[in-house]
């Protein structure tokens, strides 16, 4: 079969799995569609029924970098400072605070383990450490909207769930670009090779200077057509020229979405047009990512098992920490951070990332790590979301319920009601 | 000046990041293809503020940065985006189809009928008695037997006379005319490409009998397989319109996501049935348009135009970046007869076509505007001539794809000139005269 036709035949499961099954599942028992299409890309891939051979999951690798800066950019588009400045500091601290510790966490109990395990340098260990940092950092976007959308509430700890996911996925894609930046192999300009500064710079500026186009771009366009033309042209460029310089087309995205955002008048058009075709794109990302993975060559049982434990252990116990530091415990309880264990779609697209970059150490082994994560946690992210939230809003309305007077004694009726 | 200051940007731009890659050709083809999205689409803008058509401005781009000039985009690159430009000619075929009415075209039949075989007719024979006169100065007639002459004379005519579905709906598209002149231009650039495959087959094995070919693919093209790419298309394009409707009537959601699901679809089934593809989506088309319900082929063409905006748009850019600059400029002192003639013949054949099947004044004296532009099948089947005739065909090919550059560029300004004479762009009045106009305005 064409590689082509194979693509469309995917897309039109993966359509049909997502609007007929899985809509309704989430409707009615609030399980988050996606691990099903990294499912379907394990079983079409080269290790179940070869399907899609390796030659076709590399054919489709610009459709997937595409994937990557689009998942970059709708992170981006969220980072709308005028709304962001109105929320409390303490919510970014809390976020902020939790993540950084599940990053560190993570990342150095990995370097130790990995280091052991697979008798490298610590040094050397350290790259699929950081990896496994990055992507443990980042939390399911999806899960958290889908049960405040059941729940329809609005309050503290709602937002607090909102801005944690949001803070998680920034610092999850910067410190991939980071890390991309440090560990870039070396290309000689000017007979040097660039610094990790400058890769780092390069990375931000081809974010920068495509959100500048695309707001030359646009002018005071309001055609919703030309809007997407110039959207599409962004997006693809930007993700291109970062992967092509070999950085990570999440952040250099993201920076684009960010510019974007805050600049351009088209705001909401541009974070509908995004969201539109973030969801197709998502699909397909992680139906390839499925059939690009391969069994780790070296032993990989333990340390992923551990990196799940001791994600759990950073969202929970972290944002348990810094909520007590903090003294919110009264307010979001000491278990909210439980809503954040869920992982979906950004976590995948690091680790598809990780695998496209060049000289990564131990790629696959980070990549299963990831995809063992989603699959445990993607389709209940919604469930420990509401879990959550569902006490912390009935404890808050109990609180702000006034206190009712005792029913009047009453008065028979002349149909004895 | 500002989408000057773009385009230095995006030059600039592209100039600091290619020193910096790693040697990855997806990410070299995503570049590519972003670059190309802003660029040509500045260049576009650039050329209406001209009051030129916008592919005209995206073949410019296309020129200016591919690899005759700058070569910011290479032939790899190009290499790399045809299935872009595979995907653009699907959506085209299929969106070419979805203007057609069943209605339309039974009103209309006689007389797009008649405009198309007194054109073609009175085009081909002059191309070709153009050729045989020019012998002596045409690279692959020169002291060759009579019968080699005519073959190759006929068979250049042949494929010279095809026109350009692709730049009829994109301007068609761009600029939202869909009066008479519009319409009737459309119904004959997409039957024309229908009987064009069938002419050529026909001279094709005309060459074959006066001149055999002596290497190459002989059996390339026979009646049964020209029969089978025609016939077959039709009916797996009729299957995949109504699939489509079926789906539009039940489901209707996703409609960017399923427009380019149903072009892919369509368009690798074509190939893996060995169908041809063009006429096969344009069947689904024109099967989705007239059998689906009020309102739903609307919203599909939309959701199709809207998705495959950047796709056009990197189509003909690459359509310029293709134009071999060096080939055009080798070969000028016979373009301009070719052109010319081609040109001539066109006039001549829609001005008795009309007449014949009494077209009003000012459709039938503008349709040939529309028909001046040339792409699509034709490279294909030039393509075919230089494998069965390697050592001709080439050369052939080579003043083919010249030719053809130098249409593709004044063809899409003839159309809009005759769109614009003909009152059918938004904000025009007709110019033509007073009676033509009121034709026009009833026949709308």
């Amino acid at each position: 079969m064409s590689s082509t036709l194979l693509l469309v035949v995917v897309a039109a499961i993966a359509y049909l799995a997502a609007h007929v099954v899985f809509g309704w599942l989430g409707r009615k028992y609030l399980v988050v569609s996606g691990a099903e299409y990294l499912v379907l890309g394990i079983l079409l891939g080269p290790h179940a029924t070869r399907v899609l051979t390796p030659d076709v999951v590399g054919s489709f690798a610009p459709i997937t970098t595409l994937a990557l800066g689009w998942m970059g950019a709708a992170v981006g588009v969220r980072l709308y400072l005028a709304d962001l400045v109105k929320i409390p500091g303490l919510t970014y601290r809390l976020a902020l605070v939790e993540s950084a510790l599940t990053f560190l966490l993570v990342g150095g109990t990995e370097m130790v383990v990995l280091a052991w395990l697979y008798e490298i340098p610590l040094a050397e260990a350290a790259l699929p450490a950081a990896a496994l940092g990055a992507i443990a950092t980042a939390s399911s976007v999806a899960g958290v909207e889908l049960a405040v959308k059941r729940l329809n509430e609005r309050g503290v700890e709602v937002t607090q769930l909102g801005v944690s996911v949001l803070i998680n996925a920034i610092v999850a894609v910067a410190a991939f670009g980071l890390l991309a930046s440090i560990w870039h192999r070396p290309v000689l300009v000017n007979g040097r090779p660039l610094t990790a500064t400058e890769w780092m710079t390069i990375t931000l500026g081809i974010g920068v200077i495509g959100g500048m186009l695309f707001h030359l771009f646009v002018g005071d366009e309001r055609h919703s057509d030309r809007i997407f033309v110039s959207l599409a042209g962004g997006v693809i460029l930007v993700s291109g020229a970062a992967a092509f310089a070999g950085l990570s087309p999440l952040l250099a995205a993201l920076v684009f979405g960010v510019i974007l955002v805050n600049t351009s008048r088209n705001r909401v058009e541009l974070a509908a047009a995004i969201a539109h075709v973030e969801r197709p794109l998502y699909f397909v990302l992680l139906v390839f990512a499925g059939a690009a993975w391969q069994p780790s060559a070296s032993a990989w049982v333990l340390p992923v098992l551990l990196f799940l434990a001791v994600r759990a252990l950073g969202k929970v116990g972290g944002a348990r920490l810094v909520t007590r530091m903090n003294g919110m415990i009264p307010v979001l309880g000491p278990d909210w951070g439980r809503g954040l264990v869920g992982q979906g779609g950004l976590a995948l697209a690091i680790a598809l990332n990780y695998v496209y970059q060049d000289g990564g150490t131990l790629p696959y082994f980070v990549f299963t790590a990831s995809i063992a994560s989603v699959l445990l946690t993607d389709l209940m992210s919604a469930r420990l979301v509401q879990s959550v939230l569902a006490p912390l809003i009935a404890k808050r309305r109990a609180l702000l319920r006034p206190v009712e007077s005792p029913p009047a004694p009453r008065t028979p009726t002349a149909d004895g009601g | 000046m500002r989408r000057i200051i773009i385009l230095a940007l995006l030059l600039g731009g592209m100039r600091l990041i290619l020193p910096l890659g790693t040697g990855s050709s997806s990410a070299h083809s995503l570049l590519t293809f972003g670059f190309l999205i802003l660029a040509a689409y500045t260049s576009g803008e650039l050329a209406t503020s001209a009051r030129l058509p916008r592919i005209v401005g995206y073949l410019i781009a296309g020129v200016l940065f591919g690899p005759s000039v700058l070569n910011i985009v290479n032939v790899d690159a190009t290499r790399e985006l045809a299935p872009v430009s595979s995907l653009a000619i699907a959506l085209i075929a299929f969106l070419a189809g979805a203007e057609l009415r069943w209605s339309e075209l039974r009103e209309r039949g006689r007389a797009i009928s008649l405009i198309l075989v007194c054109e073609l007719g009175i085009t081909f024979i002059a191309l070709a008695a153009l050729l045989v006169g020019l012998r002596d100065y045409v690279p692959f007639l020169q002291s060759t037997p009579t019968p080699t002459v005519i073959g190759f004379s006929l068979l250049f005519a042949s494929i010279a006379v095809v026109h350009s579905p692709a730049v009829t709906m994109a301007l068609l598209t761009e600029t939202g005319a869909r009066g008479p002149v519009a319409r009737t231009t459309l119904s004959v650039v997409l039957v024309s490409d229908v009987v064009v495959i069938v002419l050529f087959s026909a001279v094709l094995a005309l060459a074959r009998a006066l001149v055999p070919p002596t290497t190459g693919d002989v059996a390339a093209i026979s009646l049964g397989s020209v029969v089978w790419e025609l016939g077959g298309a039709v009916v797996v394009g009729t299957a995949l319109g109504a699939a489509v409707a079926l789906y539009l009537r039940f489901v209707k959601r996703e409609l960017i996501l399923f427009a380019v699901l149903v072009t892919f679809f369509g368009s690798e089934i074509a190939r893996l049935a060995h169908v041809e593809t063009l006429l096969t989506l344009l069947t689904a088309g024109f099967v989705m348009e007239n059998i689906s319900h009020d309102g739903d082929g609307d919203a599909l063409r939309h959701a199709m135009e809207r998705s495959g905006a950047p796709i056009f748009v990197v189509f003909f850019a690459l359509a310029g970046a293709a134009m071999a600059i060096g080939d055009v400029a080798a070969v000028w002192p016979l373009l301009i007869p070719i052109v010319l003639v081609r040109a001539a013949g066109i006039w001549t054949g829609c001005r008795i076509g009309g007449k014949w099947a009494h077209i009003p004044a000012p459709t039938g004296n503008l349709v040939w505007m529309g028909l001046i532009s040339q792409a699509g099948v034709a490279i294909g089947l030039a393509t075919v001539i230089a494998e069965v005739y390697p050592t001709r065909g080439e050369p052939i090919r080579t003043l083919f794809l010249a030719t053809l550059a130098v249409n593709q560029t004044i063809g899409p300004i003839l159309f809009r000139l005759a769109l614009v004479r003909g009152g059918e762009i938004a904000g025009t009045e007709p110019q033509v005269d007073p009676h033509g106009a009121a034709i026009t305005a009833a026949s709308n």
